[in-house]
């Protein structure tokens, strides 16, 4: 495993040609050798030099500063859910609680004030759940009426959902279509991988069911963006094969999860299979990469929205835009830092109908900023990992950071790669 | 940078200094001027200052060129004066109809008067007789405020002369040039209009300009380009003097002549591009980057950054070693320049007498340049001592380092010689750009970068600046005594004298003078920013004694053993 040098300004890659990772703005460069041993070794003047050259010192902690409004919302109009999937962390969709619809005036309230505060000219509605598709109703009129608003308020709404797939008819597959929804599909693989995880409630398979009724989309998806999203459990770590099985299926993109928090502790990852996971991971992507330098389209997500991160020297203090950029809203109307915290009081953000709260907000995010982290305060990866998952880090601690570190050195050896090979994917 | 370091994402790539052309040749950096205008000209603006009526600012008087009825400038503006809101229709209609009608007949408008403020200028005769860009000047300096002009209707009679024949005056807001909320350029400007008159690159006015002013993209003069396999020093200058000094005409047809740049228009004048070449053949011209010509790729520059000492100790301790290194070569020096002959003495050519008064000269300026550094080095030495009053106290330092840098970049022990052609090679390594005394100079000017006060700063910065121009001055001696040494030949060249280090008991005087500078220097050294003027005063004294003294010994062919 790589040495974490965190505490310094900048992280070495060796390998060929070595590369150095600059914390201050994610800065990549490319080093000779001499100049790398030098700095392997600390060779104290080259090394001094070196962080004068390139500015390398190590970062100053950073404060937050004013939070804007958020530009995404995700409706749970259903918390309830048709399938039975055992590491569901929704609770089979019902959040540790019975289960319930999201009404249409809560759903309005919530569009009305993604709109009325939106700080920029797009505004993305999300739905999910449990499965969105058991409230089909209010997602239609749900969009047709955040359309309206939208163009009112001469704001652009972008749709997504994320679903099971079980569920969607004709007239939904015309919605996805017409507005141009990027669709998160949950699959797990090939249809023995997927059954096995992923059954109805009544133990049956799902994988043919969701294949007939996503097949006519993934034919003709339109405006669609199609992607599914995996579940590895611990039981089978296999990467690639599943990236694989679902790009054969016609998928646009494939990312995969592994499972950190859930209901059956026999799924979810133990220390010691972040080891195996980082290697099967680094396998699916060298086989991706293998077959996009050649020409392919990218599709394992994880590995281009990585590169894609590297590219634009992206140095984030959090890991992702929840609480900050978007929010969540549950069925009874209250808000949550994003839908995996629905229902936990712990991340409650107001309620629909008083508005966003933003002490709470300030708050939460103060608190979850990477720097004020540990270890993430002397990790290299801070400002490129964001200090991991809030839910999971809350539910149950900081795990697998070794998996990141690698996955991310692997990630930039891709990059740099890429770079040469094919830069027209990064423009 | 000295390592080979290459950004490679987007934010490494954002955060490099790319060395190469300066910002300034960003058009957007680009100075106006009006002859005829390069980048810009003012007049095409001004030509529309009234409401309403386009002026053409070539002739005495300025003339009234076209009319424009439709000028959005003339709606009323609820900003302005109430009195002219109720002229403004008045003046529509004059526009319109008056001046359009009567600019058929033959006759002209002249803009005779323009006042405001209280003031009006005449501006239809005196000096602008002599400059219409007068008038325009007077047109640029009008605020944005209301101005009155008068127009007289001229027709050239028979004889040639031209008689007024109507008088209009007009008043109104001078033009709003610029929307104050947007920033854009009134619309009333046609496409092309305000870029109109302007000078044409690359093509014959790039040739032909006559004003003398172009954009950092005209060099009229330019080094040449290193030719193949010449060395170029650490500053990017040439290493073949001549190359290094002697600018070309950048315009020059035959590209691998090296036609010396010259003050007169016209000298080169047949040498350079005609117009129909520099139509077809401008890409010929090379590009200068640095002053300097260059026909192949260009491959930056290392700006190196050095790295500044860790702790006040590192810095102290450097400059100690410094103090010591300054005080050996100024002795070094010394000896050397006491080992030429002295101009006044007979028997010697007129090209000898030159090359000596010229070297003996630059050499004592050197020399000079060089005591100067040391009491620097010991000034930056003693208040960087008072700021961390916990390093151990070093200075004033007044020791002699035991070794110098050589050619070889190793350091050799120190030595009084006469200024032969190989000493002479060794002073040149000494002062080097880049080179090891330099080399540990850049490092404080690092270190005093931040935290330190800015006069040591700038002496240090100076330190520097000067060693650039030590290495020149001893290059030209070099040249200078060059052709007074006979290649192959053992016997010493004829400048110098058959000089040898004296004994103590002859250099008695000298070295007691020597001492006594010390003491004196160190006195007063060791009072730091308080230094007691009486032991400088009594060091000058002194160092004129030893000037004496050790010119006397020098024309009994005796060196100070200063050690």
């Amino acid at each position: 495993m790589t040495l974490n040098s965190g505490d310094a300004g900048f992280h070495l890659l060796p390998g060929d040609p070595p590369l150095v990772f600059v914390l201050q703005g994610s800065r990549l460069y490319q080093i000779d050798r001499d100049l790398h041993d030098a700095l392997a070794r600390s060779d104290a003047d080259r090394t001094a030099q070196f962080v004068t050259d390139i500015d390398a010192t190590v970062p100053r902690r950073r404060q937050p500063g004013e939070l804007e409004a958020p530009t995404a919302l995700s409706l749970n109009v259903a918390q309830a859910c048709n399938m039975g999937c055992e590491y569901c962390y929704a609770d089979k969709g019902q959040f540790g609680g019975r289960a319930r619809v999201m009404s249409s005036e809560v759903a309005f309230a919530g569009i009305d004030q993604l709109i009325a505060n939106a700080p920029s000219d797009t505004v993305t509605v999300g739905f999910i759940g449990g499965e969105p598709f058991l409230n089909r109703e209010l997602i239609h009129t749900s969009v047709a009426y955040a359309e309206r608003r939208a163009a009112r308020a001469d704001v652009k709404v972008r749709f997504s959902v994320t679903t099971n797939g079980t569920l969607l008819t004709g007239r939904d597959l015309d919605l996805l279509r017409a507005h141009a929804f990027a669709v998160t599909v949950s699959m797990d693989g090939g249809p023995a991988t997927h059954d096995r995880y992923r059954p109805s409630r009544d133990g049956q398979g799902t994988f043919a069911p969701i294949l007939a009724a996503l097949a006519p989309l993934l034919a003709e998806p339109a405006g669609a963006r199609i992607a599914a999203r995996a579940t590895i459990a611990r039981d089978d770590l296999d990467v690639a094969g599943r990236v694989h099985a679902l790009t054969s299926l016609g998928f646009h993109e494939v990312g995969v999860s592994p499972i950190r928090t859930g209901p059956n502790a026999a799924l979810v990852f133990q220390e010691d299979d972040w080891g195996p996971f980082l290697n099967e991971m680094i396998g699916a992507a060298e086989s991706e990469w293998r077959q996009v330098s050649a020409g392919a389209r990218p599709q394992f997500a994880n590995l281009w929205s990585a590169v894609k991160q590297i590219h634009r020297g992206s140095a984030r203090p959090l890991p992702c835009g929840s609480a900050v950029s978007y929010v969540s809203l549950s069925a009874e109307g209250t808000f949550h830092t994003c839908h995996r915290t629905i229902d936990d009081s712990r991340f409650a953000l107001g309620t629909v109908g008083d508005g966003l709260d933003t002490v709470a907000r300030h708050a939460f995010v103060r608190a979850r900023l990477v720097d004020a982290q540990e270890p993430c305060a002397s990790c290299w990866a801070r400002y490129l990992c964001g200090g991991g998952c809030h839910a999971e880090v809350i539910a149950s601690g900081r795990t697998g950071c070794d998996f990141i570190r690698g996955w991310l050195e692997h990630c930039i050896r891709t990059y740099d790669e890429v770079s040469r090979q094919r830069p027209e994917l990064l423009s | 940078m000295a390592e080979k370091i290459f950004p490679r994402n987007l934010t490494a790539r954002a955060a490099t200094v790319i060395v190469g052309n300066p910002v300034t040749t960003r058009l957007e950096s680009g100075v106006g001027n009006c002859f005829p205008g390069l980048e810009w000209d003012h007049r095409n603006l001004d030509r529309r200052f009234f409401p309403g009526l386009v002026f053409d600012f070539g002739p005495v008087p300025a003339v009234l060129n076209g009319v424009e009825p439709n000028d959005p400038a003339l709606e009323p503006d609820p900003e302005d004066d109430e009195t002219i809101q109720r002229r403004v229709p008045a003046l529509s209609r004059a526009v319109s109809d008056r001046f359009a009608v009567l600019s058929r007949t033959g006759g002209q408008w002249a803009l005779v008067e323009i006042a405001q403020g209280g003031r009006s200028i005449d501006v239809s005769r005196g000096v602008f007789l002599d400059d219409p860009n007068r008038i325009w000047r007077v047109v640029r300096s009008l605020e944005r405020d209301q101005v009155m002009i008068t127009l007289e209707w001229r027709r050239a009679t028979r004889a040639g002369r031209s008689r007024a024949r109507q008088t209009v005056r007009l008043t109104h807001y001078r033009r709003r040039y610029v929307n104050p909320d947007t920033g854009t350029i009134s619309p009333v400007y046609k496409p092309g209009e305000l870029t109109q008159s302007l000078c044409s690159p690359w093509q014959h006015d790039f040739r032909d300009c006559a004003c003398n002013y172009w954009a950092s993209n005209h060099p009229d003069i330019a080094l040449g380009e290193d030719l193949p396999g010449k060395a170029e020093l650490p500053s990017g200058a040439s290493e073949d003097p001549e190359t290094a000094t002697q600018p070309l005409d950048w315009l020059r047809a035959d590209r691998r002549s090296r036609v010396a740049a010259s003050g007169l228009d016209f000298e080169n004048d047949d040498r350079r591009l005609r117009h129909y070449q520099i139509n077809s053949e401008w890409q010929s011209l090379a590009f200068v980057l640095g002053g300097k010509e260059i026909s192949a790729v260009y491959a930056p520059r290392d700006e190196r950054v050095a790295a500044p000492f860790a702790t006040p100790e590192d810095l102290a301790q450097q400059l100690a070693d410094l103090c010591g290194l300054e005080h050996v070569v100024v002795l070094e020096y010394l000896y050397a320049y006491f080992s030429l002959r002295e101009p006044t003495e007979g028997r010697m050519n007129r090209e000898l007498t030159d090359a000596l008064l010229f070297a003996r000269h630059e050499l004592l300026t050197v020399a000079i340049s060089e005591m100067r550094h040391l009491r620097w080095a010991n000034q930056i030495l003693w208040s960087v001592e008072k700021l961390a009053p916990k390093v151990p106290k070093r200075g004033p330092v007044l020791d002699l380092a035991t070794e110098v840098p050589g050619r070889d970049g190793r350091l050799h022990p120190r030595q009084l010689r006469p200024l032969l052609p190989e000493v002479l090679d060794d002073f040149i390594a000494i002062e080097k750009p880049s080179g090891r005394l330099d080399g540990a100079y850049s490092r404080v000017v690092s270190t005093l970068s931040s935290g330190h006060p800015e006069v040591l700063l700038q002496l240090a910065r100076q330190i520097v600046a000067d060693g650039m121009e030590h290495y020149s001055r001893f290059r030209e001696i070099k040249v200078v005594l060059a052709p007074h040494v006979a290649a192959g030949s053992s016997r010493p060249p004829v400048y110098l004298r058959p000089i040898e280090l004296a004994t103590r008991r002859e250099a008695k005087a000298a070295l007691d003078l020597y001492h006594g500078i010390l003491r004196d220097l160190a006195a007063a050294y060791a009072r730091g920013d308080m230094e007691d003027a009486a032991n400088i005063v009594n060091a000058r004294d002194k160092m004129t004694r030893l000037e004496a003294e050790a010119s006397s010994l020098a024309r009994r062919n005796l060196g100070v053993p200063f050690f």
